[in-house]
């Protein structure tokens, strides 16, 4: 536990040097941005709307960072060969793994963290409501980019870091899609050998429609303890399969 | 007890190259040993196969047959690297922490305590020769500075056995030296250190014992003593102006510089030498048996290895 400690510190370290941190300004100038965009007859309405769109503005930018964050954490070490000095100290690469992915995540809690406080004052300043109920669409969003950075992690144990990235966009989209069309054309549109196969991937991939909650906190409804925990342990349960199959890519590789 | 700190059987590396995806061995049928204490130098021209070596012992790379020990336990098994330094080739370190905070995060790898890590921190600093308290990022650090780092981090944990890829590499001569210096203050503690090296005069130096590779292989291995010692001859050194054309005709050489004339005979004839030697004037400085250099015997052999 201690080399994935030290091994996570060096990555939020890194995230820090690289001003990956400084994207909560971005974001707050961002939600800023969307003030003028408020309808201006109902103070509800407003604070639907502003719950709703910064939400969405969090997913974006979360997404994003996912990606930033994770992609280049394992080929950007083996290209610079600073990855030869840690793991000829008496750290596995299981906890050198598993090390990168905590950093990414404590790095994205940080920043979502503050991205929820951002939405918070913007709320109490234009429409003076306290909704403390952005922070749970907030956890859902920091799901659903710690499902994205153990896709991107485990992708990029084997492949350069524009194709993890391509494969991150398309993940994210069949991911989102699933449920709609990609339902009829994978589980009930096709025949035989065809529709097990696309059966399985449909089962196999995540549905990240799950942590999609802009509209309920747009509404100012908070979830059930169940619910959370439901999307918990579903993100939970992906990303330990993704970070399984990104580990055994990595276990045997030479590096 | 087994004797050896290292130990590599058979060991066989082979790399895809090119589009044709066509294997390459950079290490056929390796096979050596390091004994606990010594220093042993791994040379060879580039592409040897030196840097997968060293990769193979410390599990960076996964070899297609053989097998190996580092410290008595099984190549792969981490618990050696408690007791293993490693310094890289070039600076392969984290540029965005400072020297303390570059040894800190190696020191937690180690499960050093806080006031051990800072104590022994301050040492290596001291010892290697950086500035302490600098905020200077290992990223700024001239190449030389960066070796310097390496070589205290590589220290870090009081290790018995040392892997260098090039100590000296990026070094003034004067740091060359204070390298050089430590290494033999380790092998006086009693550390085993196994060196990576192009530098011929800086393994001749301080190297108990060598192995040259050439396309993979280990063509020549041994004691260092032993292998520079050429059986059958030995060199007299004597004192005095050179010596008359025609004299030490049974030599194999004859060479004066300096008011020194040194001469190489086969061992049987060097009593010859010395009453010719006495005749002719010259005073006895030394005879001993004939050491080739290092250079000498790394270039024969990589010219006498099957390509």
């Amino acid at each position: 536990m201690r080399n994935v400690i030290a091994i996570a510190s060096s990555v939020v370290r890194d995230a820090a040097r690289k001003k990956v941190f400084y994207v909560v300004f971005l974001f707050g100038i961002a939600v800023l941005a969307l003030a003028p965009l408020l309808p201006t007859f109902d103070l509800g309405l407003r604070a639907q709307f502003l719950r709703d769109i910064s939400i969405s503005l969090t997913s974006l930018f979360g997404v994003v960072l996912a990606v930033v964050l994770s992609v280049g954490q394992v080929p950007g070490e083996v290209d610079k060969r600073t990855i030869y000095n840690v793991l000829s100290k008496p750290v596995s690469r299981a906890q050198y793994f598993l090390g990168k992915y905590v950093g990414i995540l404590v790095s994205l809690a940080a920043i979502m963290f503050v991205m929820g406080i951002e939405i918070l004052i913007l709320l109490g300043a234009k429409v003076h409501v306290f909704s403390p109920v952005v922070f749970e669409g907030v956890f859902a969003v920091f799901l659903e980019a710690a499902l994205i950075a153990a896709f991107c992690l485990a992708f990029s144990t084997f492949a350069a870091a524009p194709i993890t990235v391509f494969a991150a966009i398309l993940f994210y989209f069949i991911c989102h899609m699933k449920t709609g069309f990609l339902y009829t054309r994978m589980v009930t549109g096709t025949h035989g050998f065809l529709k097990v196969l696309s059966g399985a991937v449909y089962y196999a991939i995540p549905n990240l429609e799950n942590f999609s909650t802009s509209n309920q906190v747009g509404y100012g409804r908070a979830a059930s303890l169940h619910g959370l925990l439901r999307i918990t342990g579903y993100a939970a349960l992906f990303a330990a399969v993704l970070m399984i199959l990104g580990f055994l890519a990595f276990r045997r590789r030479d590096l | 007890m087994d004797e050896r700190a290292v130990t590599l059987t058979n060991i066989k590396k082979t790399y895809r190259i090119g589009a044709s995806r066509k294997r390459k061995a950079a290490v056929e049928d390796l096979t050596l040993d390091v004994r606990y204490g010594d220093i042993f130098g791994l040379l060879g021209p580039n592409g040897a196969g030196k840097t997968t070596t060293l990769k193979v012992m410390l599990g960076l790379v996964y070899p297609q047959s053989g097998e190996g020990t580092l410290l008595g336990k099984k190549l792969g098994d981490r618990s050696a690297h408690r007791k293993l330094g490693f310094l890289p080739e070039q600076s392969y370190f984290y540029g965005f922490l400072t020297a303390e905070k570059g040894l800190a995060l190696y020191g937690r790898f180690f499960g050093m305590d806080k006031a051990l890590l800072k104590k022994r921190s301050a040492d290596l600093i001291e010892l290697v020769g950086l500035p302490h308290n600098s905020h200077l990022t290992l990223d700024k650090y001239s190449k030389g500075m960066q070796q310097r780092f390496g070589i205290a981090q590589a220290l870090l944990n009081d290790p018995e056995l040392v892997i260098l890829d090039e100590p000296s590499s990026g070094l003034d001569p004067v740091g060359q030296k204070e390298v050089r210096d430590i290494l033999l203050d380790l092998k006086e503690q009693g550390k085993t250190i196994f060196l990576s090296s192009h530098m011929l005069s800086e393994v001749e130096n301080i190297c108990d014992s060598v192995s040259i590779l050439s396309a993979g292989s280990s063509v020549v291995e041994g004691k260092l003593a032993d292998l520079l010692t050429v059986e059958g001859l030995t060199r007299v050194t004597l004192k005095g102006p050179p010596p008359p054309e025609k004299s030490f005709v049974f030599a194999h050489s004859v060479q004066s510089d300096d008011g020194l004339v040194a001469i190489e005979v086969d061992s049987r004839e060097a009593y010859l030498a010395l009453d010719e030697a006495r005749s002719l004037g010259l005073e006895l400085v030394s005879a001993q048996p004939y050491h080739r250099s290092l250079e000498d015997l790394f270039l024969a052999s990589i010219k006498e290895a099957p390509q």
